[in-house]
């Protein structure tokens, strides 16, 4: 007895043993091969609203366009004044992303650049960025004015 | 006759020595009633108010004894005034009143018989406002001065309701404001807002996160404050008790950015923990005929910004803060989520 218990606790000791099968073989753990999404965040300038009048406001990504479209984003980047480009650590792969801008002037003045709503109107740019190994993908997104 | 002198001269020596080793002797000083005083200007409130307390004696252990209440004010008269001064002269003066009506959050001290004294009073930026406290009790008047900060203008966030804030592993957010004139420190702190339903009642409840200390820099634009979204994940799942019967909802966050005078700055740095040899540091004292601190702080409140929907989903189903129960961003709790 005392000696199967003694052999039991030697096998359970043996530092060799993996769990998720492979024998002897060492864990091979590689970090996967990632690539960079870069979005080049260029606010446009409208004739009749002043710079400062039109922000950034939304710069998400999603997986799929229908992922987009439900809102299911992979992620949603924090978005400055005074930061135009935000970059992505993604594994290789096909990418969506959908870029908003706000209108905060008062009046008509929203309006009349075509925001929908006037104040804290938005528009939308959608559009797709591939991801390969160790390289970086810039995009631009645009506006319709 | 040279043995007696010589033990004489022995006893002659040993006099003293016997004499001092009398076992009583005085643990404390005399109490000598020094008034603390403090007043932090605040530029965001229509009042202003200060503490007027004074230094007290017990027997016991001080750490274990909490003061009777009225060993710590003064008794008798207290006169508080304050002015704005501009090119050599007082252009404004305001007394300031005694109130009751503000309760003292609890700990060591007596809640009771909490007095403060309060001042109906705009700040202006930019100026230098002296204090006067004349306490009867002493005959003695406490004195000190301060140059308010210019106004705080904040960069990001800005209360843009579209503008989504996302805080996740991997995602910081970055605070940022223009330099004030006359600030010697500033502070930004997060406060996250959510609902808690329990038992069919719901609670609004939230967890404040101050951020470290920023000191003023010169020759840049902007300063900043990076919020760590690894950190904040952390923080959520040690501060907010797990209960399985609690269903939780993200609602906002409100940042409050804070910039303090130059001599908040120096109490700030005296009261810190050493790192040197010096263990002891003097906290730091701007009031004449008696300690305390009066300084000056700008506040600037950006409140109900949104959470981004990568935000809420990672709070509902991310390792560390998935026992808390919180619904993700389309309002379920999919318990097979793995974020």
């Amino acid at each position: 007895m005392l000696l199967v218990t003694g052999l039991l606790l030697l096998g359970g000791c043996d530092p060799t043993d993996n769990p998720h099968g492979g024998g002897d073989d060492p864990i091979d753990i590689k970090p996967k091969a990632t690539g960079t999404l870069e979005i080049d965040f260029k606010v446009p300038y409208s004739y009749s609203l002043p710079p400062n009048k039109v922000l950034r406001a939304d710069l998400s990504i999603a997986k799929g366009a229908e992922e987009l479209y439900k809102g299911r984003f992979m992620r949603v980047a924090n978005v400055y004044n005074n930061k135009a480009k935000y970059t992505f650590e993604l594994e290789p792969g096909t990418y969506y992303y959908q870029a908003g801008i706000v209108c905060i002037a008062e009046g008509d003045s929203c309006s009349a650049s075509n925001f929908p709503g006037g104040q804290w109107g938005m528009k939308w740019s959608i559009g797709v960025g591939v991801v390969t190994a160790n390289n970086t993908t810039t995009v631009v997104p645009q506006f319709t004015n | 006759m040279r043995k007696s002198i010589f033990w004489g001269f022995c006893a002659l020596l040993l006099t003293p020595v016997f004499h001092n080793c009398s076992t009583e002797f005085e643990m404390n000083a005399e109490n000598l009633n020094v008034p603390i005083a403090y007043c932090i200007l605040n530029s965001a409130d229509s009042f202003q108010y200060v503490r007027l307390q004074k230094t007290y004696l017990v027997d016991q252990a001080a750490l274990e004894t909490p003061p009777h209440p009225d060993s710590m004010i003064f008794p008798g008269e207290v006169v508080i005034s304050i002015e704005r001064w501009q090119d050599g002269k007082p252009v404004e003066t305001v007394l300031f009143q005694p109130v009751t009506d503000i309760p003292k959050d609890t700990g060591f001290f007596p809640t009771e018989n909490h007095i403060l004294y309060r001042a109906k009073l705009k700040v202006q930026p930019l100026q230098k406002y002296r204090i006067y406290i004349y306490i009867g009790d002493k005959e003695k008047v406490m004195y000190a001065e301060t140059n308010t900060i210019g106004r705080l203008t904040v960069v990001d966030p800005l209360d843009i309701p579209q503008r989504k804030i996302s805080l996740t592993t991997g995602t910081n957010y970055i605070s940022r404001w223009q330099p004030v004139q006359n600030a010697g420190i500033y502070q930004v702190a997060l406060r996250f807002n959510y609902k808690e339903t329990k038992d069919g009642v719901t609670e609004l409840r939230y967890f404040d996160w101050p951020q470290g200390y920023t000191k003023p820099s010169s020759a840049i634009d902007f300063l900043s404050s990076e919020i760590s979204g690894a950190r904040f994940m952390h923080l959520l799942a040690e501060n907010i008790p797990v209960d399985p019967g609690v269903v939780r909802e993200v609602e906002s966050f409100d940042f409050a950015i804070l910039s303090g005078g130059m001599e908040l700055r120096y109490y700030i740095e005296s009261t810190a923990p050493s790192e040197g040899a010096l263990l002891e540091k003097p906290v730091y004292s701007n009031i004449t005929n008696g300690v305390g601190l009066f300084s000056t702080i700008s506040r600037v409140d950006v409140t109900g910004l949104p959470a981004s929907s990568v935000t809420i989903d990672s709070i509902a189903y991310s390792p560390f803060t998935r026992e808390l129960n919180f619904l993700d961003h389309t309002g379920d709790r999919d318990s097979t989520n793995r974020f």
